[in-house]
């Protein structure tokens, strides 16, 4: 072998190396929506489990041809802020040599899905919120908006090699908690505040009744299930260089091993912190898990293991009693979405200002600092918030956002699904062991 | 519709049945059809099962 073919053959090994990992990490992304169905499945009515379940698996399925559509283009050409870089976007429109088979081009296809991995997940973080009474088309349609369009300029603009909140504040969010899960978060504030709570959800008197899900063991293998798929997302937020060190999306340098430290104590400190503010409910403490790696996620491979442990703990406290203070405004987020998603994605962000400013940027963008830190968490927050917002009160003007309070008291699976969960009535909410103590009690 | 190459020699991107620009963007434009049609059939059949509950008399 010639010392050209030799060469060949090590950068072609290791093109091929990249393309596998990517793969890989898409693969064990799946498991986040394996999650995400089996979690709001479990937090539905049975009445309602099939129709959640739907919706779940509609989401991903319809973000995929609208991030392919646009998304992957959104992501190139729009890192400048409102005015495209149509040069750098022709790569991503549907029909570049690169957006299907190409013998040249080993890349595309596992970045763009490992992007649409996380655009799915950015729709069924909204897709729990929403569960028990909005319409699955308008669903669908919020869906792609958040999926394919919003989270994505979001991505363009702070999680971008030259996005400009990172070109000129300084912005670093290593592993997306801004683009994925404050956007995400505050797009189903928007929706829900236009969508309204469940019937029976809040009294006339302002106080709220619990509308408790028919399986509480479902949703929480479900959140387990996301914590094993958000090492794919996590593993998805890290460069692979040909014969060289792994870079952040940003081309600063990291390594696997940080995250694994850190990621780690996300799961732990998020834990630990919701069990302390919940008591011990499962939900929460697995809510809190989710918290936990999130609070970490800007500053993954930055954070000191034990550093990170502590700003997760924060963060797993905090969606308590974040989620009571949106309860108390009266909004019926059925999941906690914007507690876990939209509250510690914001404070994640903004704890890499307080806790890691200084660290260089690579090129000429300035360091990580406090004020570019607080300044991205907002724009992140607003350009979730104002989509949804704004697009859930056009599907309401139109009629088109909420089902019929008929179908809603009926349940979603017998007014559209026509099929049941449970045929064999087995269901522990439906046979429920207190109720039948209770009525032998009595 | 077919193959758009005659070898693999020297093949880069290859998309079957799209074998012109035309082509190409006119089975893109064919996937969103598809799928914005889909969305509108389940406006419809929201509607459809609204009124079908209504006409029962289920409130």
């Amino acid at each position: 072998m010639t010392p050209e073919e030799l060469e060949r053959a090590v950068k072609m090994a290791s093109t091929i190396n990249m393309e596998v990992y990517y793969w890989w990490c898409t693969a064990v992304m799946v498991l986040i929506h394996a999650g995400f169905l089996a979690y709001e499945m479990g937090a539905s009515r049975v009445k309602n489990t099939l129709a959640s379940g739907v919706k779940n698996i509609l989401a991903f399925a319809f973000t995929v041809p609208a991030f392919y559509a646009i998304g992957w283009w959104i992501y190139l050409a729009m890192y400048k802020g409102l005015s495209p870089d149509f040069e750098a976007g022709a790569a991503g429109v549907p029909w570049s040599m690169s957006m299907g088979p190409n013998l040249g081009d080993n890349a595309t296809g596992v970045f763009w899905a490992a992007f649409m991995m996380f655009s799915a997940t950015t729709a069924s973080i909204l897709s729990g919120a929403v569960i028990e009474r909005i319409r699955l088309s308008a669903f669908i349609i919020l869906a792609i908006a958040l999926g394919s369009f919003v989270w994505i300029l979001a991505a363009s603009w702070g999680w971008h090699p030259t996005g400009w909140l990172t070109t000129r504040w300084g912005f670093h969010d290593t592993a997306a908690a801004g683009c994925v899960h404050t956007v995400a978060g505050f797009f189903s504030l928007g929706v829900l505040i236009q969508l309204g709570g469940r019937i029976g959800r809040f009294n006339p008197d302002g106080t709220a009744n619990e509308i408790a899900g028919h399986s509480m063991p479902m949703t929480v293998i479900g959140l387990m299930m996301i914590i094993v798929g958000f090492f794919g997302f996590l593993g998805g937020c890290i460069i692979w260089q040909q014969n060289a060190q792994w870079m952040t999306i940003f081309n600063t340098p990291a390594t696997l091993s940080a995250f694994a430290f850190n990621t780690l104590m996300g799961f732990s400190g998020g834990v630990i912190g919701a069990y302390v503010m919940s008591r011990g409910n499962p939900f929460w403490m697995m809510s809190g898990a989710l918290a936990g790696i999130i609070s970490v996620a800007p500053g993954l491979e930055l954070y000191y293991p034990p550093l990170a442990f502590l700003v997760a703990f924060i963060g797993g406290c905090i969606i308590k009693p974040v989620a009571t203070l949106i309860e108390k405004a009266r909004i019926d987020d059925a999941v906690g979405a914007v507690a876990v998603h939209g509250a510690t994605g914001f404070y994640g962000v903004v704890m890499v200002g307080v806790l890691a400013s200084g660290y260089p940027n690579a090129g000429e963008a300035p360091p990580i600092n406090l004020g570019g830190q607080i300044g991205g968490a907002f724009v992140m927050a607003l350009l979730g918030f104002v989509p949804g917002f704004v697009i859930a009160y056009v599907l309401k003007a139109l009629g088109r956002l909420r089902v019929a309070s008929s179908v809603e008291e009926l349940g979603l699976d017998l007014a559209e699904i026509a099929t049941h969960p449970y045929p064999e009535n087995s269901t522990p909410a439906t046979g429920n062991g207190r109720e039948r103590l209770a009525a032998r009690a009595t | 519709m077919g193959s758009p190459i005659k070898s693999w020699e020297g093949a880069t991107a290859y998309f079957t049945g799209a074998d012109s620009p035309g082509m190409l963007k006119a089975i893109f434009v064919l996937m969103l059809l598809v799928a914005g049609f889909v969305i509108f059939n389940a406006m419809r059949h929201e509607k459809r099962v609204t009124r079908k509950l209504e006409e029962s008399g289920y409130e």
